[in-house]
This record gives C-alpha cells, structure tokens and sequence, in this order.
C-alpha cells in the first residue's frame, strides 16, 4: 500500500513506477512535482522510478488559469 | 516517455537525454567549446560554426555543430582533433579580419588560439560594437515576444540584420529583447519610457519571463498556443468544470468545447491584443471571419476576440457543448458588453429552474429553456441588449430572478437559493467547489463576490491535500487574497505569476506561492519606484486597500458574516442526481471524513448528513479565517486592526464601531 498526497491509497504492485502512480491517480496534468518520500523525481524518471511499498507519494499540482 | 542513450565523449561516458543537444553534454562534462551564436534561451541554429565537433555515428565520422546536434543514437565525440583545431582557427582568423575590435569575437579567437587574423579586407568593420550575425536578436524577436520584427537580408558578404525595407518598423513595441541578447552592444534602444528608476532592473526581470515563456511554456500551459482554453481540459479531467448548474464536473461532450477543438476549428491569430502589446505569454486568442448565425449581424463574417476559459466553461455549464453556439455567444456578450460568466451562471441557474418547474413557458415568454437550449439563450441575450422580453429579466441575475419568482411565483425559496450560484449579487465563476473547501471560503469570502481570482485554492486543498487544517486553510485564505489584491494595487497581470513557473520552483519550499516569480515582481516595483519591497511590505499595501473593501462592503450592505456563505450547490449535492452520480465519492466521505456507515441509509439521509456536516465544517472554518484577517466573528474589522494598518480614520473606524455595536 502506499499513500499519495497523505490522503489516497493505492494497492501496491511490484515493479511500480512513478508513471503508474500518475496514471492510476488519473493525474495527466502538466505543472506537477512529484516527491517520492520527500525525494523530487524529475518528469524523465517518471516511467523509470520504481516506487516502493509504503512509500508516501506526493504530486503537487500547482495552479494555473484564473 | 524518454529514453537514455551512452555517448563517449573525449574517451569519457556520459549518459544523455535521446534528443537533447550534444552541446549540452559537453557543457555538462565541462568541456569548454568555443560559442557565438548559441544563446540558453534560443532555439540553437548552427549557423556561426564555432562549435563544430568531430563524430563518429554508426562507423562514419563527420563533423557536426554541436549546439544543434540532437544526440540520437550512440556516437563517439572528439572535440579537440587536429581536424577541428584547424576548423576553429580558420573561422577565428576570417571573423577576427572582418571584425577586429569586436570584444566577443577577440575573446573566442583567443579560445581558438588565434590573436591576429591574415583576412583584413575592403569588408572589414573597425566598430567594437559591430553585428556580428549571430541571430540572437532575430530569434529573441520571433521566440520571446512573437512580433518578428527583425531578420536577415542581403546575401555573402552583404547579409545584415534589418526591420522591414530597411527601415524603422513602427510595430517594434521596444521591448528591448534584442538588445538585451546581442553580444556586441550592435543594437541601442533609443526610448524614453515612464522614467523608471533603475530600468536594467525591470529589464532583467523581464527578460527572464520572456525566456521562460519561450523555452517553458510549450510544456507546461500552452498559453501562447491555445490561452486559457487549456484549463477546460484540465478542468474536465478533475471533475471541476461546472456541468449543467454546477452539477456535474465533466461531461463526455466537453472535447466539442475543449482545446483541441476550439485550435484546429477557430483560432487563426496567436498573438498579444489591446491587453498589453508585446507581452510575451500573449494568451489572448482571435477568431477570424467567424459567420454570425442569429442577431443584428447575422450573415456577416466577424472577428471573435477569444474564447477565454471562463467563456468555454459557461457554454458547459448551460449544457451547451456547441462549438459555434460557443463562439456566437462570446461574440454578442462582448458586443453588447454583457460579462459571460454573469450571462452562463444565470443561464444554468435559469434552465435547471425551468427543468425542475419552478418556472415555465408562461413566465419565459414562450421559450422552451432546457439545458442545451442554444438558440433561446442566443435569444434572450438579443432581448437583454435590447431590453426586451424575459431576456431583460434575466440581465437583472440571479439574486433578482430568486426575489421575484419566490415573491410573485410562490416558487420553492430554499431550493432556488440553494441552486442559484451568486454571493453577494455576483454570480460565481466557472468552477465546482463541491469538494474543496477552502475554494468555497476563497469564493464566498472574497469582498467582490465570487470571483476566483481572490483565492484559486482547490489543487492545494482537494488535490494534493496540502491544507490539512483550518489554520493552514485560513492562512492560505489570507495570504493568497492579499497576494492577488496587489497584483490589482499595480495594475499588474496575475498570468506570468504561475501560468508559467521556473523548473527551480520544485526547489522551493512552498510550490504554491511560486516565490522566485513573486521576487520578480517585487524587482520590477523596486526598480520602477526605487522602493525595496518584500513579503511584508506586499501584505501591508495589500491589507490596507483589503480592509477598506471590506468596510466599502460594510457600507453597501453585503459586508455580514451571512453575506459570506456559499449556495449549497457549489458545497455538495442539492439533488438525488448529483448524489447519485457520484456516489461512491460521498459514500466514502460519510465514512471516512464523518464516521457514518452509509449502509442501509436512504439518499436523502445521506444527503441531510452530509450537508450539515459540511455547513458546520465552513462555520467554523469562517471563525479561523476571521481571525487570521484581524476581524470580529461576524466579519468586521476591529479598529485594532485598522489602527495596526495605519488606516484607522475616524469616518472608517465610526462605520467599524456601529456595525461592531449590533454585534453579539
Ligand atoms: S525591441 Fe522587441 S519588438 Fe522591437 S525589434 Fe527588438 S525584440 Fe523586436
Ligand atoms: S545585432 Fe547583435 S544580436 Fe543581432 S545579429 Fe548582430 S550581433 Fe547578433
Ligand atoms: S554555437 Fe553552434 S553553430 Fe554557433
């Protein structure tokens, strides 16, 4: 299991990437950091960084528009 | 998606980024590489040769320039062979004979190894200020601020920069870009601006967000290419544009008003309008030759200015996902100068009451005014301009239509306020802040009314849950309002702010604030007015012309603890529908925000719980956000605070003291 946003929580998979995450939270959106234990991953790493279990993950949207 | 590639580098490995510049690995390993026309916020163009390398890609060897080289597959890079050290000198003497006193070109012939040049000709330029042809200006013109202004002309040895026809092109906006890039001092701003105190100052900070528009924005908000329209799709993808009333957060038509569409349809001019000429974002959108179907224009082609998200998101929240029914209505309501989020809001607001039957035909003048109704909304704004019809009762908005129908319609008065999306007499902006609470706070509390543009706190609160508590929540609801409130103070945009935001910004401690960019408009006053200003100093303009606002709405009437509360539809579900349609989201919340199992229970508990539990929750939140503004319980100033702001004059403080007097 591990937590996204000290909030949501996602089974955990083995092998489970940064992009997975993104993609199970449904988060497409293009002003993102993410911290992985309080550790930034850059967008390159994103399909590359295997997050482990219990990790606590955070995608910070920042806001735009209004 | 992208991929690592392993180049050799002088014997040495490195790890790359398939497509990035070879250049940029050199930089990396410290390699020096002699470089003119190369710029760190230009596209590279290969075309000063300097920094021509030696590789070998698949057995062949050749020579490339690095700077535009995309690294694509595993190569071997000398850069320092007999072959290239012979290239360099050669390029140093030729551009050291035409330009001998230039400082870049003396400094890289150095590099080069080259002090003197046999190449002194008929063409050769004594000026230490020459132009050099390295392009930066002509780039810096097309990439930063979008005007093209400045190109190449003549071939060989008579190619030069130019404006058009050789002459002063009186569409230069004097952004002063190109000079600002150009090595060699070749180009002089001869301007006499508003006599800003330190100009490099404001030139800088200019600068900066010109380059980050023109290397950034492409990637992240795409403001240059379709504007605010982008924000539909996001909005639709976090379930936060407002469908049908506030409904619903998405719909599967939102594709027909979304960016997509509204790029490959309408959009044919991408550049800055009246709005600030030569702004580098330029997110303002034209539409030419856009065919008018309905109103004193129809059959005449015309140019739309827009459409902004704002005015795309009404068109789904009246349920009208019709492209052109989008395009016609942005028209006509800045025709008649009629403001499209009040237009939308009291739509939607209009159709779900004519839906649910608190209002029919008879009292419409005859329209049929479902959600969808695309051609009666079309109507009824034609009527509002010509103060006609229903359509002028529907000009009154909201607050005006929920008075009359539950006075003389005997229409059912809770419901209408509870759909009826205004606060204070202004209708509220296109999002849903069902689930964000503090969004509600940021809307409801704001003295203008409704407006966003005070606090936009729903990523932070519901998204990344970066507002645990009330304190966090009232702080942001401080801090955020104050921030925005001086961007008005200035006369400033808000846009360049955080519609664009610098890679060091995952640096910073608090994303949200996007401090390097606060810093930025911080210089740009010092070095307007000649006054440093930081953080406090911000809050302490702010807060002042705040709190005279808020005592203005004292005065007016909407400036109560009441006045400051949102219509349930933008806090939760009004109807069965809403409930159902996302019911697991609130079944989940009853158990595991309130501790109620909702097994077992019929909708309408569900409901009734969850509305006081959320009411109860913003009441308390109120209590916070008061306090942390320096207000009494029921939102008025206390002349303590006033006296700390320096504002306590004795007609403000008499307004404060009665108002406080009727309080408790
Ligand atoms: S001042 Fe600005 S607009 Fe004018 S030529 Fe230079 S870069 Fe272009
Ligand atoms: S004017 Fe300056 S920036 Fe423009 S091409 Fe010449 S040297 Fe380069
Ligand atoms: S710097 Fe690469 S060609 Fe000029």
């Amino acid at each position: 299991m591990i937590i996204v946003n000290g909030r949501n929580k996602l089974e955990w998979v083995e092998g489970m990437t940064v992009q997975d995450v993104m993609d199970k939270m449904g988060y497409d959106y293009s002003l993102i950091t993410v911290t992985v234990n309080n550790e930034i991953v850059s967008e390159d790493e994103y399909d590359s960084y295997k997050v482990a279990d219990a990790s606590d993950v955070k995608a910070i949207h920042l806001c735009h528009g209004g | 998606m992208s991929s690592k590639i392993k180049i050799t580098i002088n014997n040495k490995e490195i790890e790359v980024k398939k497509d990035s510049f070879l250049l940029d690995a050199l930089r990396e390993l410290k390699i020096p590489v002699p470089t003119l026309c190369d710029h760190k916020d230009l596209t590279p163009t290969g075309s000063c040769r300097f920094c021509l390398v030696e590789i070998e890609s698949r057995g062949k060897k050749k020579c490339v320039t690095s700077c535009n080289y995309p690294v694509r597959n595993e190569i071997v890079v000398h850069t320092n062979s007999d072959r290239i050290k012979k290239h360099r000198k050669m390029l140093a003497e030729m551009y050291l004979g035409r330009y001998p006193n230039v400082k870049v070109i003396k400094e890289i012939a150095m590099v080069c190894g080259v002090t003197e040049s046999r190449f002194k000709s008929e063409i050769t330029d004594e000026n230490p200020n020459a132009c050099v042809l390295c392009g930066h200006c002509v780039r810096a013109c097309h990439e930063f601020t979008q005007e093209d202004i400045l190109d190449f002309a003549g071939r060989g040895i008579n190619r030069h920069m130019t404006m058009p026809f050789g002459e002063v092109d009186r569409h230069c906006i004097g952004c002063t870009s190109c000079a600002h890039v150009c090595p060699t001092g070749a180009i002089e701003i001869i301007d006499d601006l508003n006599h800003p105190n330190d100009p490099d100052m404001i030139k800088n900070g200019g600068m900066e967000i010109n380059a980050e528009m023109a290397t950034l924005d492409k990637d992240q908000c795409r403001m240059r290419e379709v504007g605010t329209a982008n924000i539909v799709d996001v909005m639709n993808a976090y379930d936060l544009l407002p469908v049908r009333n506030y409904r619903f957060g998405c719909d599967d038509e939102t594709p027909n008003i979304g960016s997509k569409t509204l790029k490959a349809k309408y959009i044919t001019q991408k550049v800055n309008d009246a709005c600030w000429k030569g702004c580098s974002m330029a997110c303002a959108k034209a539409v030419d030759n856009f065919l008018l179907r309905t109103g004193p224009y129809a059959g005449d082609r015309v140019l739309v200015d827009g459409p902004e998200y704002e005015t795309a998101a009404g068109a789904a929240n009246m349920g009208c996902f019709d492209s052109d029914f989008l395009m016609e209505y942005n028209f006509y309501c800045d025709t008649y100068g009629v403001d499209t989020i009040s237009f939308a809001t009291t739509m939607a607001f209009v159709m779900e009451s004519f839906e649910a039957g608190q209002i029919t035909v008879k009292h419409t003048g005859g329209m049929e005014l479902n959600f969808g109704a695309i051609d009666e909304s079309l109507e009824l704004l034609h009527q509002m301009s010509r103060g006609e019809g229903f359509g002028k009762e529907v000009g009154n908005g909201i607050r005006w239509l929920q008075n009359k129908w539950i006075k003389e319609y005997g229409a059912d008065e809770k419901f209408l306020m509870d759909i009826g999306m205004q606060v204070k007499g202004l209708e509220v902006s296109e999002y849903v802040s069902k689930e964000s609470i503090a969004q509600q706070a940021g809307y409801a509390m704001a003295n203008k009314g409704p407006q966003h543009d005070e606090a936009w706190l729903i990523f932070m609160d519901m998204v990344n849950n970066e507002l645990p508590t009330d304190e966090a929540k009232a702080e942001a609801l401080y801090y955020f309002p104050m921030w925005r409130t001086w961007f008005g103070l200035h006369g400033l945009c808000k846009l360049p702010w955080n519609d664009v935001v610098p890679t060091s910004n995952k640096d910073e401690k608090n994303t949200a604030k996007v401090l390097g960019h606060v810093r930025n408009y911080f210089r740009l006053f010092e070095g307007m007015t000649g006054k440093t200003l930081d953080e406090k100093g911000m809050l302490a303009q702010s807060e002042r012309v705040y709190n005279l606002q808020r005592v203005m709405n004292i005065l007016l009437g909407f400036g109560e603890r009441k006045d400051d509360i949102m219509p349930y539809r933008g806090v939760g579900p009004v109807t069965v529908v809403e409930y159902e349609s996302r019911k697991e989201r609130y079944d989940t919340n009853l158990k595991e925000v309130i501790g109620i199992d909702p097994e077992g229970k019929s909708i309408e508990e569900k409901m009734k719980i969850i509305r006081e539990y959320r009411e109860n929750a913003y009441s308390n939140l109120m209590d916070v956000v008061y306090r942390r503004k320096g207000w009494t319980k029921n939102g008025t100033p206390t002349p303590e605070h006033l006296k700390k702001l320096g504002i306590d004059l004795p007609e403000i403080l008499k307004i404060v003291e009665e108002r406080i007097s009727t309080e408790k």
